[in-house]
């Protein structure tokens, strides 16, 4: 086997074991053993593939094809139809080997405790889950952005069936607002898609951007910037910036913690992938760029300070994941090599943090079947190692040293000033001490304060799969605190490609 | 007065994303919602199509008869037709699970008023 297959293999086969696991109707002790193997062998897979690209059909560009090439006319040949990429390619560097890997780490953590929390495990719950992973990974790795276009929806589609089977109150409504807002973004997303493939005469992100560089396009004509436009709204819906930022925290708090762990990486990865394709399609006006950082500076702001005046507590996580959204969005939006590395490393580090508070105020709700912050209380006393893991969790994403988010916010604050604008470092310093202050007053309403006289604590055990996980997250803020050049090593390749 | 049927169709398919656009955000029947939805989408695809049309164009099959170099200008661009296609399973896929929804909230809520169903309650 070609060892650049193993690209498609990171799509391909979370997408078979999903559609197997669907097949599995009540027989629980298979679904476990797939699932759980599935879980384990999708971050490996990342791991063990050799950076490059692979062509779908082994479709590759002419001018590589020596075969297919003689004997054709100069018509094609002396033409820029040689260089063209003629089938769907993805591309792997060392940038999506560290994305893919923790996006299949979380997918694992996920499962794990999904698997060990439930007694008799769904099918259909890890057929979403994977078909969600498998979206976001194709998202990631393709550099055919009609192919995005179509994870985009299975992504979305995957997303919705997460929240619907959460079971939660008013799941079903929120579903429902959520895929028609999806139904809008979605056509205006392609529509922009095929102004772009009308314009350049194609969709292939590497030979839309040669058509640019060469001249047949002008890049600034007012048919390109509307294609910008519709894909931007496209981008917003995925990641959940604003406008959609409350419909995205509303998602996250319908969903089971594990499938808010997973949801929110999603959307990380998303903002990530496509934020990527607009910088490379559109980065040579600098209107974009300041449209990212505005927006971005609108999510950090509207997020953090919605987080504050919530009463569920997963409403508040889902509020300040949205506001450490903008962060990324900072990063990519300051287009410098170095912004560009630090917003990456901070997407990285924003999926597992999210990740582990998720899981780790999901023992709340194991315990007490809710998630009202005023109806909580005294959970310390309950299991104090879980609740030291959250309040290290709420550190970690309020930025404090030595864990992940110190580094990265540390070097998006430094990337700020040396671009000239100290401001955005002013705002980020302000807005991580407010999300500090969010998340304690939290911590201590969850935790700290006496356990209100109604509030019942069910007899089920917190399964040790669930702190395991929560102790190897902690284990990975700690190491990437320590030794962040493990992560931005891999991904200053990639920001430095996007100057 | 002879009009152009290319524009003629850009036209209509703008149209169609306008109102189906307006359904959706501003309507309050959810099935009248969903209706918006299809019109958008079907816009969409119509201005796919409209796009990829090309005037006295063949179909963009190669025969061995054919000479390569005449096929080359002739044929039509066969890009949007496969997009086309994509997006239709995609749009049917959607709008069975949106029908899916609407059918259980209906139940549930005795109504097909987006505004008393879709009441964001915070919880």
């Amino acid at each position: 086997m070609n060892a650049n297959a193993l690209i498609a293999v990171m799509v391909i086969l979370p997408i078979a074991s999903a559609l197997f696991l669907n097949l599995l109707h009540k027989k629980d002790r298979t679904i476990k053993i797939l699932a759980i193997i599935t879980a384990i062998v999708i971050p490996i897979i990342p791991l063990l593939t050799p950076y490059g690209s692979h062509f779908f059909g082994g479709y590759v560009p002419l001018a590589q094809n020596a075969t297919l090439a003689q004997g054709l006319p100069s018509l094609i040949t002396g033409t820029q139809l040689f260089q063209f990429h003629p089938g769907v390619m993805y591309v792997f560097t060392s940038a999506q080997q560290l994305m893919v890997f923790v996006l299949g780490l979380i997918t694992f953590f996920a499962i794990f405790t999904f698997l060990n929390e439930t007694k008799r495990p769904s099918g259909v719950y890890a057929f979403l889950m994977f078909m969600g992973t498998a979206s976001v990974s194709a998202i990631l790795l393709s550099d055919d952005i009609f192919n995005i276009f179509v994870f985009f929806e299975i992504a979305a589609l995957a997303q919705v069936g997460i929240i619907v089977a959460s079971g939660i109150k008013n799941n079903y409504e929120t579903a429902l607002k959520y895929i028609l807002l999806g139904n809008i973004a979605g056509p205006l997303l392609l529509l922009g898609i095929v102004i772009l493939l009308g314009v350049t005469g194609n969709v292939n992100v590497t030979d839309m951007i040669f058509t640019f560089k060469q001249g047949y396009v002008d890049p600034n004509s007012p048919v390109i910037l509307m294609a910008l436009a519709l894909i931007a709204f496209g981008w917003l819906y995925a990641s959940g910036l604003p406008p959609f930022h409350t419909i995205k925290s509303a998602v996250y708090s319908k969903a089971l913690p594990h499938g808010a762990a997973l949801l929110q990486a999603f959307s990380v990865f998303t903002l990530v992938a496509i934020g990527i394709i607009i910088l490379r399609l559109f980065s040579y006006n600098s209107f974009t760029n300041i449209a990212i950082i505005g927006i971005s500076v609108i999510a950090m702001i509207l997020g953090i300070t919605m987080a504050i005046v919530q009463t569920d507590y997963k409403r508040i996580l889902g509020y300040l994941a949205v506001g450490e959204l903008g962060y990324i969005g900072i990063g990519l939006g300051l287009g410098t090599a170095f912004g560009i590395t630090a917003g990456l490393f901070q997407a990285v580090n924003e999926a597992i943090i999210t990740s582990f508070l998720f899981i780790g105020f999901g023992t709340v709700l194991y315990k007490t079947r809710t998630s009202n912050t005023r109806k909580l209380g005294g959970m310390m006393y309950v299991n104090p190692k879980v609740a030291l893991l959250v309040l290290l969790a709420g550190l970690a994403m309020a930025g404090v040293p030595p864990l992940n988010a110190f580094q990265s916010k540390l070097m998006l604050i430094q990337a700020a000033i040396q671009s000239g604008l100290p401001e955005l470092g002013i705002i980020m310093i302000l807005l991580s001490i407010v999300t500090f202050m969010t998340f304690m007053k939290a911590f201590y309403t969850i935790y700290m304060r006496p356990k209100p006289k109604e509030l019942e604590i069910l007899d089920n055990k917190i399964p040790r799969s669930t702190v395991i996980s929560l102790v190897a997250l902690l284990i990975i803020c700690i190491i990437l605190g320590l030794f962040p050049q493990i992560a931005t090593n891999s991904l200053q390749t990639l920001a430095a490609g996007l100057v | 007065m002879v009009v152009d049927s290319q524009l003629m169709s850009f036209f209509t398919a703008g149209s169609l994303v306008v109102i189906g656009i307006f359904a959706a955000l501003f309507l309050d029947n959810l099935i009248k919602k969903i209706i918006g939805l299809a019109f958008l989408a079907d816009g969409v695809n119509l201005f796919i199509i409209t796009m990829g049309y090309k005037p006295g164009g063949i179909v963009y099959i190669f025969l061995p008869d054919m000479v390569v170099s005449n096929f080359a200008q002739t044929a039509s661009y066969p890009l949007p037709f496969a997009l086309v296609l994509t997006n239709i399973v995609i749009g049917a896929s959607t709008l069975a699970v949106i029908l899916g929804l609407v059918i259980i909230l209906n139940k549930r809520h005795g109504s097909l008023s987006a505004s008393k169903i879709l009441r964001d309650k915070g919880e």
